[in-house]
């Protein structure tokens, strides 16, 4: 039997994986969410915020992390939306424009048709050079950014004519998932320029982000885990009981979550009773 | 010289950095480092796709393993760039095509100029003149002369050049004398930064007339004239199969919209606005009222007859449709919010007399008039009209107006709720929704012919609207092809990006998962304390990030709070994750100074190459 475990094709475990993420979607399994501190701080944070403050959105991710940064995302959306915030989108990355795009489409025009683009929300789309586009913006918006996404003359733009940099922002939200992202936010604008920001990164990620909380970043989301525990706290406060799906895309995911780390919890005992059978009967050096 | 320009960048760009983040003077040359880092991040780009060429070109000839995988990455990328730099298909955008207006080439020069007695004002910090209006303003002789007419974007960015009121009195003074005649307001404009005469709509004779008496010393101006006649007047026509059968073309638009049988025509360019109009209002459909009970149940009775199973499920999911129809109190908010008047904004003008009239208070806004609120009668006439389909739109406005005060602004407000109402065909299309989702819940199958026919009018006012798309982009002339988002949905490039790209990324983050799993049990084993520590670490974390781990560690007594999952899960993280990584942190900050240092002064060239080649 160890042995027949010991020699196990990958391929099973693959299959097994496939299908403990697999079966909880199609049953559509969710479990209750019990908020975290760090998630009721993010809440909390733009909470605090009053009507018209401005609020830099900062989506730096791609396709490749939208399944785990997607919802938050979408969710931190509607809850500015709600505080009635003048929201500016920006990205470090060249696909995050669709990210802020989908976001646009998704919760501010479908769900908030009374806000206005250039007096309500802009899209100030990507700008090449990293953290060195952070490190511009932080003291002079205008030297990078003369045109909004769609190539609008900035000075046009209502909610842009008097904000000369981004020291005016009352909040960073940034939702990151690779470089540049939350760590570079956190050591170029929010640190030396004392300005507030919250931040939703993946599982890899969060780990880095821990040592600036909660001075430099007030509050982290760390993978589906933490978008899921701060959806709750934003249905709770602003949807109705069966809000719309794309506000509970990472209760939803929470379900295959947990099957697959059941199963990765399974496998290390499953690998580990091989180990020390092996090591018992002399197969393996310990 | 091959190394040394670019040891020179290096050290000149990474000084003034540093010097630039410890002296706030010199914040300034760090912000313009950092924008030659952008354009020389940009050139590197260019130098990376040549090097992609050319070692896949390489390997393809080499015939070396894998080649078929070159093959496919320089398709791939030379077919990005071409659909990205080309923008094949790519749509112009909205806000440089000036949909609904005719352009005609002509310089600034034949255009008039207006000239009000003022200075330019003197900055600080010299900021030049906005780059919309620089070309078109000049000072003189304590004039100020503006060339052309001055629109509101360009009135909006010179009074905000300076916020004295002085400065801005003569801006405004300015741009109310730099404005076309009369006759000609909304109709002619002159976009300075595409040097174009534009005019909006068919041009009439009398408009002809004007603009040749206006340009009669400037035979490009009468050329530009002639062009933009011929272009306004251009017909353009769609074959529809029905007009919708409230369809009323308005005697002030029937020389510029026709429809003659299934010929639809426009002459000259169509106006956002008028495709709104031609769409929608000019339709006259029914719009929604809040139901009574009994209408209710005549539409359910309908349903029904229509041959739907209408479960009591699907009965309450017809009335959480009807329950969202407006009801008559937001219409009497909406009314009365109209009739509370806003307090009007002084001019610069105004402004700038009283405080050279010796005011020192100054006041920028005006009193407000009383406010006029609906009263019992019209409150009740509002009640009566919601729920009794046989009064119109017009007998309520009549009616309101003979039963107390009526302002223009109420009425606006009353025309713009009900205007926002969704339409018979769009309630029974949202209405078709719900009952669709609502089946599927059920697990029941709703007849094909029933949705066919609650969908019917929805389908015929989304052929019209068809229609009108048509006539919109083929009487429109595109004005600048290549002034589209590259990306935009449906384009070449938007759809690599939406059906390649897109799912390929996630494929492979998903891939993950996978490897991951399989090396949990091969290689995750506890050989030593140090392995013992990790995977009871990981345990832990695997289980908190799940609802198992705190519902399992629930009924742990709050004494023992510290042994619960999520807060096993906060210590490990915030204590020791941090503690770790903050050294690590320290560390590569150490590391970081120290291997800058060398590159700044040029002791580590590692990064310039070999030097070989």
């Amino acid at each position: 039997m160890i042995e027949r475990l010991a020699q196990i094709d990958r391929r099973w475990i693959f299959l097994a994986m496939g299908l403990s993420i697999a079966i909880p979607v199609l049953l559509q399994m969710q479990f209750p969410e019990i908020p975290g501190s760090q998630s009721q701080a993010v809440f909390d944070a733009i909470e605090q915020l009053k009507p018209g403050d401005r609020v830099l959105m900062a989506w730096d991710y791609e396709p490749s992390t939208e399944g785990e940064l997607g919802p938050m995302a979408t969710a931190f959306a509607r809850q500015c939306c709600e505080k009635g915030v003048r929201m500016y989108f920006v990205t470090l990355i060249p696909v995050g424009e669709k990210m802020i795009d989908k976001t646009i489409d998704n919760v501010l025009r479908a769900d908030f048709p009374n806000l206005v683009e250039g007096v309500d929300y802009v899209n100030l789309g990507f700008k090449a050079g990293y953290e060195g586009v952070i490190k511009v913006i932080v003291t002079d918006l205008r030297k990078l950014y003369t045109t909004d996404a769609n190539g609008t003359n900035i000075d046009l733009i209502p909610m842009c004519r008097d904000v000369q940099n981004i020291q005016q922002m009352k909040l960073i939200v940034n939702v990151s998932g690779s470089y540049p992202g939350s760590k570079e936010w956190v050591q170029y604008a929010a640190t030396p320029y004392k300005i507030n920001m919250v931040a939703g990164c993946t599982g890899v990620q969060s780990p880095l982000m821990y040592p600036y909380i909660p001075h430099q970043c007030q509050g982290l989301l760390g993978a589906i885990k933490g978008a899921s525990e701060y959806e709750t706290l934003v249905a709770e406060k602003y949807l109705s009981e069966n809000p719309d799906p794309k506000y509970m895309e990472a209760r939803r995911r929470m379900g295959p979550q947990l099957v697959a780390h059941l199963l990765m919890i399974l496998l290390i005992v499953a690998g580990n009773v091989v180990y020390f059978a092996q090591r018992r009967s002399g197969g393996v050096a310990g | 010289m091959k190394r040394l320009i670019p040891l020179l960048i290096t050290a000149i760009g990474g000084f003034v950095l540093i010097v630039a983040f410890f002296i706030p003077a010199w914040q300034a040359s760090g912000e313009t480092v950092a924008v030659w880092f952008d354009i020389l991040a940009s050139i590197a780009f260019i130098l990376g796709g040549g090097n992609l060429l050319k070692v896949h070109l390489q390997h393809i000839s080499d015939r070396r393993a894998g080649w078929g995988y070159s093959v496919v990455t320089l398709l791939a990328f030379l077919l990005t760039l071409w659909f990205g730099c080309c923008k094949t298909n790519a749509p112009p955008a909205p806000n440089t095509e000036y949909y609904g207006e005719s352009f005609a080439s002509l310089p600034l020069e034949a255009l008039p100029e207006f000239s009000v007695a003022g200075t330019l004002p003197v900055r600080g910090d010299d900021k030049p003149l906005p780059a919309s209006v620089r070309r078109q303003v000049r000072a003189e002789d304590g004039s100020l002369y503006f060339r052309g007419w001055m629109n509101p974007d360009q009135i909006t960015e010179l009074m905000s050049y300076q916020d004295s009121l002085e400065w801005q009195a003569s801006v405004e003074e300015l741009a109310n004398t730099a404005q076309p005649p009369p006759e000609l307001e909304g109709k002619v404009f002159y976009r300075a930064d595409h040097g174009a005469l534009a005019f909006r709509g068919m041009m009439r004779e009398a408009d002809r007339s004007a603009l040749e008496r206006l340009f009669a010393e400037h035979p490009a101006g009468t050329a530009a004239v002639a062009q933009l006649w011929e272009a306004s007047r251009r017909e353009t026509s769609v074959e529809i199969a029905t007009a919708p059968p409230g369809l009323a073309i308005p005697d002030s638009q029937s020389e510029v919209v026709s429809l003659d049988g299934s010929r639809l025509s426009i002459r000259g360019p169509m106006s956002e606005s008028l495709r709104r109009q031609l769409s929608i209002d000019w339709t006259h459909p029914e719009r929604m009222r809040p139901f009574t009970a009994d209408q209710t149940t005549a539409l359910l009775k309908e349903l029904t007859d229509s041959g739907l199973p209408m479960s009591p499920a699907l009965e309450v999911a017809v009335n959480e449709e009807l329950g969202k129809l407006w009801r008559p109190e937001a219409l009497v908010l909406a009314i009365n919010s109209a009739g509370i008047p806003a307090p009007e904004e002084k001019s610069a003008s105004e402004l700038f007399t009283e405080m050279r009239a010796g005011e020192r208070n100054l006041q920028r806004l005006k009193p407000a008039g009383p406010a006029v609120q609906l009263n019992a009668a019209q409150i009740a006439r509002i009640e009566a009209f919601a729920f009794d389909p046989a009064i119109t739109v017009e007998s309520l406005e009549e009616g309101l107006r003979q039963d107390g005060d009526w302002t223009g602004a109420q009425a606006a407000a009353l025309g713009r709720f009900l205007s926002q109402q969704p339409t018979l065909a769009e309630f029974r299309r949202s209405l078709t929704q719900t009952l669709l989702r609502q089946a599927r819940i059920e697990g029941v199958l709703l007849p094909r012919e029933s949705i066919e026919r609650l969908l019917a009018d929805s389908r015929a006012q989304a052929d019209w609207q068809r229609n009108v798309d048509v006539l919109f982009r083929a009487a429109h002339v595109v004005k600048f092809p290549w002034s589209g988002a590259y990306d935009a949905a449906g384009t070449p490039f938007g759809w690599i990006y939406e059906f390649i790209f897109q799912p390929l990324t996630a494929t492979m983050f998903a891939l993950l998962a996978f490897y991951v799993a399989s090396a949990a049990f091969r290689a995750f084993r506890a050989k030593n304390a140090e392995a013992i520590l990790l995977l009871g670490t990981a345990f832990i974390i695997l289980l908190v990030q799940t609802p198992l781990g705190v519902w399992l560690t629930a009924w742990v007594p709050d004494s023992l709070s510290a042994l619960r999952a999520d807060e096993l899960k906060r210590y490990i993280m915030s204590l020791f994750n941090t503690a770790g990584n903050r050294a690590i942190m320290i560390g590569i900050a150490l590391g970081v100074v120290a291997t800058s240092l060398k590159i700044l002064l040029g002791i580590d060239r590692s990064y310039l190459g070999s030097g070989d080649d």
